[in-house]
């Protein structure tokens, strides 16, 4: 017999031993599309909620270049604020899901006060004689401190930040590199910290270092490929701006002619206004492809979306002479993704499709549910489809097979889908259209009252 | 009797262009859109001059250049792109002349009269 197991293990139900509850926690928001923050929120949340280690506070300090510098403060300001937080989080069924949202809130809250004094300390980070906390992230070493009062070794201006006497500081250290370090206290229950938690939240401090570590590497990278891309747009630029250039130059010197035939110069004329267009068009997309920042996906309901691209007048008057065929999940799932690139993504797509196909072909739109948290938008196409070769450098900016094409549509698609941390499935064949399936994060919609 | 040119660019507008201003300085000129297409006309006709520009669709300008190369040795060929950076690409060396686009064809023109011994 053959049984099958998620890596997504359903939530604990409290007979596991804490330490696997808490590194499920962790692993698990590995999984998801967060942002850095809010994985590192994830972490911070393992620390404090009571299925994982347990601490009261956590705060949370990231380095940057030689500095130390107070990120993100987790936890409730005071014991009241605690008993009401620990209120809705003990409530049966609540999954870390739940719990991140519920955190993600009390970090915003706490944004003008608490994390905004936070954000105010800013330690060196490679100053041996450096105070604690920094010093922890300095020696590389998890400090447990008592009385920090009479300590002349605690920094004064985080002691009045935290106002309490015992607290731990955990290093973030990965490939023996310092990346952050994070504190954690009990201020609220003022409970001893114990030997066993320390351990427990060591580890947590491991993957948490690991997970800024390859979260860093990963701008890197595309930093790197940014450039990359630029120096092949500025020579694709030169090009696709020399030809329109050269012809409305050498057009108007033949104007500029004695004795030039009306004919020829009506004939002139439009040359040159046909290709001031295509600069126009040339620059308009170029500036719609370098808006370098994607904004942060959000949950949304994207029939309205889907419809308003249907239903544009730039579309409908393209569909005319095809035959369209849509089908679409009449109750679809939120999905993660920026409202806005969703559109946009979609009208490529068909822009995509009305060009590679003949009038009187078939154009097909479907949305549909493919699992519980994955929602499929596909448009397929009756039209040319592409050979093997042209299907490895779909998504290169530039590459086109269109005549006057730019080849940005397909790298914004990517680009896109790459920030959601959704799918791309390609079909095509030479001859035989093109199926292009874009599979998006999705969860089901909150029931309204 | 007039010179042959042949001229290879996908840049419809260009084409015309060229074909117009060349044909003004006394040429006959062969125009086509793509690489297979002039090596077609170079089976079918006698040229004495090629010009070609580099990125087309399908085959581009020096894979066209390579194949000539195999077939003619004797025919001059002019590089005519509007990437400038291409210039300094050893691939581009086989060609006997590289004219980077421009809207006045002076520089063009004075190379073909150079290589055709005008």
């Amino acid at each position: 017999m053959i049984e099958k197991f998620s890596f997504l293990a359903p939530d604990m139900d409290g007979s596991e031993p804490r330490e696997l509850a808490l590194l499920s926690i962790i692993s698990q928001s590995f999984f998801q599309p967060f942002s850095l923050q809010d994985n590192l929120l994830v972490i911070m949340t393992a620390l404090t909620s009571g299925s994982g280690v347990g601490f009261n506070r956590a705060m949370l300090f990231l380095k940057e270049g030689d500095r130390l510098r107070g990120e993100m403060w987790l936890g409730p300001r005071s014991a009241e604020e605690a008993g009401m937080i620990w209120e809705v989080l003990s409530t049966p069924g609540i999954g870390y899901v739940e719990i991140i949202e519920h955190n993600r809130a009390l970090v915003n809250k706490s944004e003008d006060t608490l994390s905004a004094r936070l954000k105010g300390l800013v330690y060196a980070a490679d100053d041996e004689g450096a105070l604690v906390p920094a010093a922890a992230a300095v020696r590389k070493e998890i400090l447990h401190v008592r009385g920090a009062a009479n300590d002349p070794l605690v920094d004064r201006r985080f002691l009045n930040l935290i106002g309490v006497e015992e607290f731990v500081c955990i290093p973030l250290v990965a490939r023996d590199e310092v990346v952050g370090e994070i504190v954690l206290d009990n201020a609220i229950t003022r409970t001893p910290i114990l030997p066993a938690d320390i351990k427990l939240a060591g580890i947590c401090g491991l993957m948490a270092g690991n997970y800024i570590y390859s979260a860093n590497l990963h701008r890197k990278l595309l930093d790197v490929e940014k450039m990359a891309a630029m120096g092949e747009m500025a020579m694709f630029v030169t090009h696709q701006l020399r030809n329109p250039i050269v012809a409305i130059g050498g057009f108007t010197d033949q104007l500029l002619q004695p004795n030039v035939p009306e004919e020829k110069r009506a004939r002139n004329l439009a040359i040159i206004r046909d290709e001031i267009r295509r600069l126009e068009d040339i620059i308009f997309q170029m500036g719609h492809f370098l808006k370098v920042s994607m904004k942060e996906p959000v949950y949304f309901e994207p029939g309205p979306a889907i419809a308003a691209v249907l239903e544009n007048p730039g579309v409908l008057a393209r569909s005319g002479g095809y035959a369209m065929n849509v089908r679409l999940d009449p109750c679809p799932p939120e999905v993660l993704c920026d409202p806005t690139s969703f559109g946009e993504v979609l009208r490529n797509l068909l822009d995509n499709a009305f060009d590679a196909t003949e009038a009187g072909g078939t154009i097909s739109v479907r949305t549909y549910r493919k699992s519980p948290t994955a929602f499929v938008l596909s448009v397929r196409d009756s039209g040319r489809g592409m050979s093997n070769p042209d299907k490895g450098q779909l998504f290169k900016p530039f590459f086109t097979t269109k005549e006057k094409g730019m080849g940005l549509g397909l790298p914004f698609i990517k680009r896109v889908m790459d920030t959601c941390g959704g799918k791309i499935e390609v079909r095509s064949r030479a001859g035989a259209g093109s199926l292009f399936k874009l599979i998006f994060v999705s969860r089901e919609r909150e029931s309204k009252p | 009797m007039k010179k042959r040119i042949l001229l290879v660019e996908d840049e419809k507008p260009l084409c015309l262009l060229y074909e117009e201003e060349l044909s003004r300085e006394g040429y006959e000129v062969t125009a086509v859109t793509d690489a297979e297409a002039a090596l077609a006309k170079l089976g079918q006709a006698e040229f004495d001059l090629i010009i070609t520009d580099i990125r087309m669709p399908g085959k581009n300008g020096i894979d066209l250049i390579t194949q000539i190369m195999g077939l003619r040795k004797d025919i001059p060929i002019i590089i005519n792109s509007a990437y400038q950076s291409y210039k300094e690409d050893f691939m581009t060396w086989a060609a006997d002349a590289y004219v980077v686009k421009s809207s006045s064809l002076d520089e063009l023109k004075a190379r073909i009269r150079q290589l055709l011994g005008e």
